[in-house]
């Protein structure tokens, strides 16, 4: 999804808007339903935007969920979605740690 | 450092993966996260389904230990405490180890990360004392720690009975197991374990909220309709310090993803018929391929292992067919009967041979007394004999192996069992034991042995601790009913019973087709 002239409609708020759906980051429902709603559509930007999905968990617990949020607010099914894009390091590792890579093998 | 094959993920699948390409001769090399390998396998307290060649009647933590027997003696080096941070298509590796990330290559490698658990928002989701099903059972049977004293469990499939039931075992109370869904999702045999012992099953019902301020003391649930929508005035509150999540796993395919292999809409990575990837010599296996089983990973595993081996020249074209054709056979044995995943949205009206599956199973957990009669392995009548209430279709035939009397039959591997009455039960109780469903009763009336009028019913007691000979009980119906007084007459436990012990308890012989578990007083 990436027409950005696609109207959704106007933002109302949700009794459930406070709900916690990223527990590392603490992001609510209501901050994702704004995010798609200022036109961002994919979980790679509600990411960059939000940081849903770079804590700890690195999006184990939370992927699907923030997915479903975006997905049921633009009318789609959830695996219409793209995933959020896999990159290196798939845990998370502290820096001075790969300063300390192992090359010469 | 480079080898022949790298393997990520020491569950059944990549251990499995390992064992079998270095059968073959290949340099193998397994990365794992965790201080333990075994992936899922050493949480499996219960005895697997299956047959013979799937292992069935051992309990996965025995399989697991026969695994790593295997890869430790053909030499496949585990590497522990190392995530795989990085997956590139020239089959290479970054692993953080310590304090380092390292780089490792290989010809061919096999992605078996395995799955991780979902999880489900409501109000109060965050309280701790809200977990995955998966997570209590980390915590009890690796760490040993309680996960709490009353538990509410979401999600009626089989890692939610199955956690259920071990949530039983180290002295849990489990108040109720909750499904969204019209009917329970997992195995008859594994609900059965439950209800009798007393457990409520609440089927089209989801959780409202999570009570509490620094943690869970309480839980609500309520009704939803066909369309999954909450009917009003239908909630339920229960006191509970703990709420398990049994709804659903996610494959963990990031690595593949990364890597770039071609996905398909539900996460799980393109695969051909040997789980190769669409990256060359980069193959998937177990549940980050598709959620099955542990049975089936393993087997999944030794498929791709095999292909590696022929691809990279350890093995002909016509010893891989012969291998990966044993293989394809033993995996679709498994992949049959009514839970197989393409039966999954199928009605359960009746199984193959034409027999009404029980609605009451499908929706409390226990076959009715008008029911039960109806199956072939319900034969009631004189003498010491097997009740066997296996009543769906499902992979699994241990009964039929392990009696030496020959009284029992499953015609295929899914057909359900039945008792054939012109043999002689010795009643040696093995059956009881062996059985994973813990479906098998003996009733025993013979005169002499038991006394005039009374009955003594043998059930498979997997509590501690276990009763006290000839102590005050109580006799249970299968929907947990308290039915009439009965006292403990034998107890067995024995290296043959695989560790399940088996009670015996006397009551009137009217009792001989209802009472099906017992409790102290
Ligand atoms: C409660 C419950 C009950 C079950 N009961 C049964 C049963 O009775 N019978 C049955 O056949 N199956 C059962 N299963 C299913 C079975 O456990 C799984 O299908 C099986 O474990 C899948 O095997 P696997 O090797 O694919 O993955 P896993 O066992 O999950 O192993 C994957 C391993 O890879 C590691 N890993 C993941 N990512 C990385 C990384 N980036 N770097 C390094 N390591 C990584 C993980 O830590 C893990 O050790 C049950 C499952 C559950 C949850
Ligand atoms: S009790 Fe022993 S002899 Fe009788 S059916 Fe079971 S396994 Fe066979
Ligand atoms: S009765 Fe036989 S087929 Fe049914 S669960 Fe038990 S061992 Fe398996």
């Amino acid at each position: 999804m990436t027409d950005r002239q696609y109207i959704i409609g106007e933002f109302s708020p949700a009794s459930d808007d406070d709900l916690i759906i990223c527990r590392c980051e603490e992001i609510t429902k209501g901050e994702i339903r704004r995010a798609v709603f200022d036109g961002m559509f994919n979980i790679c930007e509600v990411r960059r935007l939000l940081r849903c999905g770079m804590g700890l968990c690195q999006g184990l617990t939370c992927g699907r969920l923030v997915k479903s949020v975006i997905a049921g607010e633009i009318g789609l099914s959830a695996t219409a979605l793209e995933d959020a894009t896999a990159r290196a390091p798939m845990r998370p590792t502290e820096m001075f740690i790969f300063a300390k890579e192992v090359t010469d093998e | 450092m480079s080898f022949d094959l790298m393997v990520i993920g020491a569950g059944p699948a990549g251990l499995s993966a390992a064992a079998e390409a270095a059968s073959h001769g290949l340099k193998v090399a397994v990365f794992d996260e965790n201080a333990l390998p075994g992936g899922q396998l050493f949480k499996q307290i219960h005895k697997f389904f299956g047959s013979k060649e799937h292992k069935a009647k051992m309990r996965g933590i025995d399989i697991g230990i026969e695994l790593l027997e295997e890869t430790d003696s053909l030499g496949v080096k585990v590497f522990l405490n190392s995530p795989v941070v990085g997956l590139y298509k020239n089959r290479e590796i970054v692993v953080r180890q310590k304090e380092t990330v390292r780089h490792f290559k290989a010809d061919s490698i096999i992605v078996a990360t395995g799955a991780s658990e979902n999880l489900l928002p409501f109000d109060g989701w965050t309280l701790p004392g809200v977990m995955g099903a998966g997570a209590a059972q980390t915590m009890m049977n690796i760490n040993r720690v309680k996960p709490g004293n009353r538990v509410l469990m979401l999600g009626s499939g089989n890692v939610g009975l199955v956690v259920g039931f071990q949530l039983l075992q180290a002295g849990c109370e489990l108040v109720a197991i909750a499904d969204a869904a019209p009917r329970i999702g997992g195995y008859g045999v594994h609900a059965s374990k439950l209800t009798r012992t007393g457990v409520p099953f609440y089927l089209s019902h989801t959780i409202m909220r999570a009570e509490g301020r620094e943690n869970v003391t309480g839980v609500v649930i309520g009704q939803v309709d066909e369309n999954w929508q909450h009917i009003p005035d239908t909630e339920k509150h229960f006191e509970v310090d703990t709420i398990c999540l049994a709804v659903g796993l996610s494959p963990s395919a990031q690595l593949l993803k990364m890597a770039g292999c071609k996905m398909s809409q539900n996460g799980t990575p393109v695969c051909d018929k040997s789980g190769e990837t669409s990256l060359y010599n980069i193959f998937a296996a177990g549940d980050v391929s598709g959620i099955e089983e542990a049975s089936s990973a393993m087997i999944e595993g030794r498929i791709s292992a095999a292909a590696a081996a022929k691809k990279l020249g350890f093995i002909s074209e016509k010893s891989f067919q012969k291998r990966s054709g044993e293989l394809d056979a033993a995996l679709s044995e498994l992949r049959q009967g009514m839970f197989a995943p393409q039966n999954r949205n199928a009605p359960l009206e009746k199984t193959d041979e034409g027999f009404n599956i029980s609605k009451s199973l499908l929706k409390k957990g226990y076959i009715t007394e008008e029911e039960i009669s109806e199956y072939p392995g319900f034969k009631p009548g004189a003498g010491i004999r097997p009740v066997i209430e296996c009543t769906q279709n499902i992979p699994c035939d241990p009964c039929r192996d392990i009696c030496p009397k020959g009284c029992i039959k499953v015609e295929n591997i899914v057909s359900l069992p039945v008792y054939d009455e012109n043999t002689n039960c010795t009643g040696c109780g093995l059956c009881v034991a062996a059985c994973p469903g813990q479906a098998i009763f003996l009733t025993d009336d013979r005169p002499g042995k038991v006394e005039e009028g009374k009955v003594a019913i043998t059930i498979p007691y997997e509590f501690l601790p276990l009763p006290e000979k000839v102590g005050p009980g109580m006799a249970y119906d299968r929907s947990g009913a308290p039915l009439c007084p009965a006292y403990v007459s034998k107890i067995q436990e024995s290296a043959f019973l695989g560790k399940t012990p088996l009670v015996t308890f006397v009551v009137p012989k009217n009792m001989a087709m209802r009472a099906r578990f017992w409790k102290a007083v």
